[in-house]
């Protein structure tokens, strides 16, 4: 089991009222799965991987990640989990426009204070392995959106963690841009890594292994 | 990670050229001024600190109580020196000066020519002179140099002037005559070199002290006067100065006449406080800048600074929302809030120490400039390596300030909200804390604007104010030779371009220092109820001349070798409760002769408008007329050298130079001058500091409200109204910073004026314009961009999201 959610609720007061963004959550994740979360604009897909990725909080409920307690945790606890084994892929990419694609991709090495030799080759692998070292020394801007997914892909698989989150990944791409994505992911997903996808579309949904609906924060 | 670090700032700096710029030159801005403030400063606080005895080095100055007030003397009487060396072996050093005085030279140069010269500043001093003060010997023996009587020391400045020769050949001229007042033969014994900026003693040439003794015994071996005599004396400690001040205090008797005994009293001035203490004031050479505006000097360098290092804070934070995608994934990535911190830090401190570079490269340019214009007070300010300290306190104060608190805010967001841009400008704590700064920005920028104009209308008020005398079209001569005169006005006056000419001590209010005094008592009372008076000798048409106006009784009818009659100012009349017509007819004996009072002037200011209007006394007498009054009906060019030429004609032995009255008048407000230039500059620095400031913070906000501005344009808003929508904030803040600052200007420049005896009064105005100034050119400032934003078309601006 990688991780288990036990009656998450997640609110914000509004005019005096609560408004439930998540209500009544339960869902197991096992090593190895592809889950595609779905459901209309509003419905709490985004929030609910959000707090899978442990970048937002929750009100009530259990959460348990690799045995860790999370609700328990303190939130700088709570940030080294998330950066030793979570890899983040947004659907705007969120590359750092000042740097090239191989800084891109060096910088979640650095911040793992991994040595200078290790790095090159880490990046290196990467590189080649999206085959993108023909545009390493490119910045962001110079990519196409296509081009621009598979760098934030390769930067959250260069660490190698063991849960990939990704928020609308193929949001801002083409029908052709995002088909090869989510071949990547499938490609990804049967080399071991789990993934947890958000999506508007039935079409990428059917990738993944299990889909969870949702609507108005509620499960269905 | 430090590559890293590097890439992305240098990358953030160019791609925001804009931003950049503003941030780097408001700040640099910010750090040269106040370098250059502090270089001056320290410049202004070291005067005569040079000299290796300068710890123990005092000069002697006097007291001198008269029954209504207490006079402070920085001369003493000329044979003080000797006296102490005599009875106090003790004392390590005594040294004795005359001077500075302004003396003629003749020259014969190696072809046979005769040059003349006039020099301003030539000291007579003593052997011990160059013990006590360190002189630097260029050529010629230190120790022989002032041996025989009849020698000179020229400083390098009158060598290279007089002989024309190179530093090298120094020694060539030693030995060579130059012949003082045309008939004194001196001796070149040695080449010095110029006295530094920063020295109270601003001599050109040194002659020895004897020889003054030997050609004006009645003066140097008087004990009453004060003349131009400066006593100096090295103690073996500082801890001294009180002891020997208590022994002054019982042997002067020794020397002094009993009724000088009581009335003088010698101290002791530590030499290095003589350019900061007005009370004493300087030598004739040089000036005084009392410590208090030192102080404020460094506390306007500060708030430079501040101005500066806020602009930047505010800047920094403000731009830093749009790189809250780039916090976001960093944090994402694994960068823990102590990775940013640093980042940011280091990026920042980069900047600054940028930033520190070309404010360097500024400083120099400025000291040039302040050079150049302060040339009235002989500035001499350079940038030299001890000066690095100082730029390193201010770099690192720097970058505490402005590199640590906007890394702690940025590296604050949370990664969520910093990814979806939610980090909003004008919605997070730090926009309060913006506000504040702002208001504190426009607080200082406003006590300068505000400053400045009340400073600059106490100036016109000091060049145009009424001195009850005319002052304009006048120019002064020299009247060497008494017995010329009349052959001089008469040739004056037949030129058509020069309509009155009289002649005198002076003119009505003293200039450059110079002005005669004398004591003045009824016949029947003692000469210790004597009162100190100032006695200007004047002739028959002086009168009419400066347009003073006699209250009662009649001019003077003609000079006498023996002057008999007296007209007195106003002022005058109060030391015996007269009334004007009481006063005519009375007898009255000053130290040089009785006579009795003809008539009574209306006060003129006989002192510059810091000062109060002293009792005055004008005499009918020949002595004294040694300057030239002219009133030119055009100032051109012909007219000058046709004073000159009849100058010529008329006197043979003496040099000709003139000046302009007014031109003299303005030289007494030297340090008033200085601070109106340093309020005119630093505000419009301050000014230029604030306004980048919100030229930044408006472009950064009208780039985040693009969308908002496309809403209401859509909606009908029209151009004024989406200017408004922007500027009304800034208005506001404008406003509270001038609320703020008000009370705190009128209280300081309040404080200024009280110096002045004769000064403008406050008027709600002088506020008033000082904040709708700012105001103004803020608002200029903001309209810049947002009426750029209001022109847009709002079609572009909604498309973005």
């Amino acid at each position: 089991m990688l991780l288990q959610l036990n009656n998450i609720y997640k609110w914000v007061n509004s005019g005096g009222q609560r408004v439930f963004l998540l209500k009544d959550i339960n869902l197991n994740v096992n090593e190895g799965e592809f889950i595609s979360v779905m459901g209309p604009s509003g419905s709490g897909k985004s929030t609910l991987l959000n707090v899978i990725g442990m970048l937002d909080g929750f009100d009530e409920g259990e959460y348990n990640f690799l045995d860790e307690s999370v609700h328990n945790l303190k939130e700088k606890h709570r940030a080294t989990l998330y950066k030793q084994y979570i890899g983040f892929v947004f659907q705007a990419y969120h590359l750092i426009d000042e740097l090239t694609v191989y800084e891109n991709l060096e910088m979640p090495l650095l911040y793992k204070k991994m040595k200078g030799t290790e790095r090159k080759a880490l990046v290196a692998d990467a590189l080649d392995r999206f085959n993108i070292v023909g545009k390493k020394d490119l910045f962001p801007t110079q990519l196409s959106g296509g081009q621009q997914q598979l760098v934030g892909i390769a930067r959250a698989l260069i660490t190698n963690p063991k849960l990939i989150l990704a928020d609308e990944p193929t949001g801002n791409l083409n029908s052709k841009q995002g088909e090869e994505i989510m071949d990547l992911f499938k490609q990804l997903n049967q080399e071991g890594v789990t993934i947890i996808q958000v999506t508007h579309s039935e079409k990428n949904a059917a990738y993944g292994s299990r889909i969870v609906n949702l609507l108005d924060g509620r499960k269905v | 990670m430090l590559k890293n670090y590097i890439k992305i700032a240098v990358r953030t700096l160019l791609k925001n050229k804009l931003s950049s710029f503003i941030n780097i030159t408001g700040l640099s801005i910010g750090i040269s001024t106040c370098i250059v403030i502090l270089i001056f400063v320290r410049y202004e606080d070291s005067f005569d600190g040079y000299h290796e005895k300068a710890e123990q080095t005092y000069r002697i100055v006097q007291h001198t109580s008269l029954p209504d007030q207490t006079l402070y003397w920085n001369t003493t009487a000329y044979p003080l020196a000797e006296a102490l060396r005599n009875d106090f072996p003790d004392i390590n050093l005594v040294t004795q000066t005359a001077g500075p005085m302004r003396r003629e030279f003749s020259i014969t140069n190696e072809i046979g020519e005769n040059q003349k010269f006039e020099e301003p500043n030539l000291l007579f001093v003593d052997p011990f002179f160059s013990k006590t003060f360190d002189v630097v010997w260029l050529s010629g023996d230190s120790e022989t140099a002032f041996s025989d009587l009849n020698s000179v020391v020229l400083t390098e400045h009158l060598a290279q002037k007089y002989f024309g020769v190179t530093p090298a050949n120094y020694a060539t001229i030693l030995g060579k005559t130059i012949l003082l007042q045309h008939k004194d033969p001196l001796k070149v014994t040695g080449v010095i070199e110029n006295p530094p900026g920063n020295s109270n003693q601003q001599y050109n040439m040194l002659i020895p002290y004897e020889f003054f003794k030997v050609n004006n015994p009645y003066f140097s071996a008087n004990w009453s006067g004060n003349y131009q005599g400066t006593t100096f004396v090295v103690l073996q400690n500082t801890n001294l100065q009180k002891g020997l001040e208590n022994k002054l205090a019982s042997w002067k008797k020794k020397y002094l006449k009993p009724e000088d005994d009581r009335r003088i009293s010698y101290f002791l001035q530590p030499l290095t406080e003589i350019h900061n203490e007005t009370l004493y004031g300087s030598s004739i050479s040089s000036y005084t800048l009392p410590s208090t505006i030192l102080n404020t000097a460094s506390v306007v360098a500060l708030f430079i600074l501040i101005i500066g290092i806020v602009n930047f804070i505010n800047l920094l934070t403000a731009q830093s929302t749009a790189r809250s995608k780039e916090i976001g994934v960093r944090k994402v990535l694994g960068g823990k809030r102590r990775d940013l911190i640093f980042q940011f830090i280091f990026e920042n401190s980069l900047v600054i120490v940028l930033t520190l570079g070309i404010s360097i490269a500024l400083v120099g340019f400025l000291l040039q400039l302040l050079n150049a214009n302060l040339s009235i007070i002989n500035l001499q300010l350079t940038f030299v390596w001890q000066h690095t300290g100082l730029v390193l306190l201010i770099g690192v104060l720097t970058i505490v300030l402005a590199a640590i608190y906007p890394a702690i805010v940025l590296s604050a967001y949370k990664p969520i909200r910093a990814l979806k841009k939610k980090v909003q400008f004008g919605k997070t704590n730090t926009f309060n804390l913006r506000k504040s700064l702002i208001v504190f920005q426009f607080v200082i920028v406003q006590l300068f604007v505000i400053g400045a104009i009340v400073v600059a209308l106490q100036m016109n008020y000091f060049k145009n104010g009424a001195l009850g005398f005319t002052s304009d079209a006048i120019v002064v001569t020299p009247s060497p030779e008494f017995n010329k005169l009349d052959v001089y006005r008469n040739s004056l006056l037949a030129d058509n371009n020069i309509a009155k000419v009289s002649f005198g001590s002076g003119p009505p209010m003293a200039v450059e220092g110079f002005q005669l005094g004398t004591n003045y008592r009824l016949p029947e009372q003692s000469s210790e109820e004597a009162l100190e008076a100032e006695m200007k000798v004047v002739d028959v048409n002086y009168l009419d001349f400066y347009g003073l106006q006699l209250l009662a009784g009649h001019n003077f009818t003609k000079n006498k070798e023996a002057f008999d009659e007296f007209i007195v100012n106003e002022t005058f009349l109060a030391s015996y409760g007269w009334s004007p017509e009481e006063a005519i007819g009375k007898k009255i004996q000053i130290n040089e002769g009785p006579a009795t009072i003809i008539g009574v002037v209306k006060d003129f200011h006989n002192n510059s408008l810091q000062h109060e209007i002293t009792p005055c006394i004008l005499l009918n007498w020949t002595y004294y007329q040694n300057n030239a009054f002219v009133k030119i009906k055009n100032g051109s060019s012909a007219t000058l050298a046709s004073i000159e030429s009849i100058w010529k004609r008329s006197f043979t032995k003496a040099i000709f130079n003139y000046h302009f009255l007014d031109d003299s008048i303005e030289k007494e407000y030297v340090v008033e001058r200085l601070i109106s230039k340093g309020f005119g500059v630093f505000s419009i620095l301050a000014i230029c500091i604030g306004c980048l400031g919100l030229l930044g913070l408006m472009s950064f906000l009208v780039s985040r409200k693009t969308k908002e501005v496309g809403i209401r344009k859509v909606l009908g808003a029209n151009l004024l109204q989406v200017v408004t929508f922007f500027t009304k904030e800034f208005i506001g803040l404008i406003a509270i910073a001038f609320i703020i600052a008000v009370p705190f200007v009128y209280y300081y420049i309040n404080i200024w004026l009280e110096g002045f005896t004769h000064r403008i009064s406050l008027a709600p105005w002088m506020f008033m314009a000082g904040g709708l100034l700012t105001l103004g050119i803020a608002v200029l400032c903001c309209s810049f961009q947002t009426v750029k934003a209001a022109h847009a078309n709002p079609i572009n601006a909604l498309k973005e999201e």
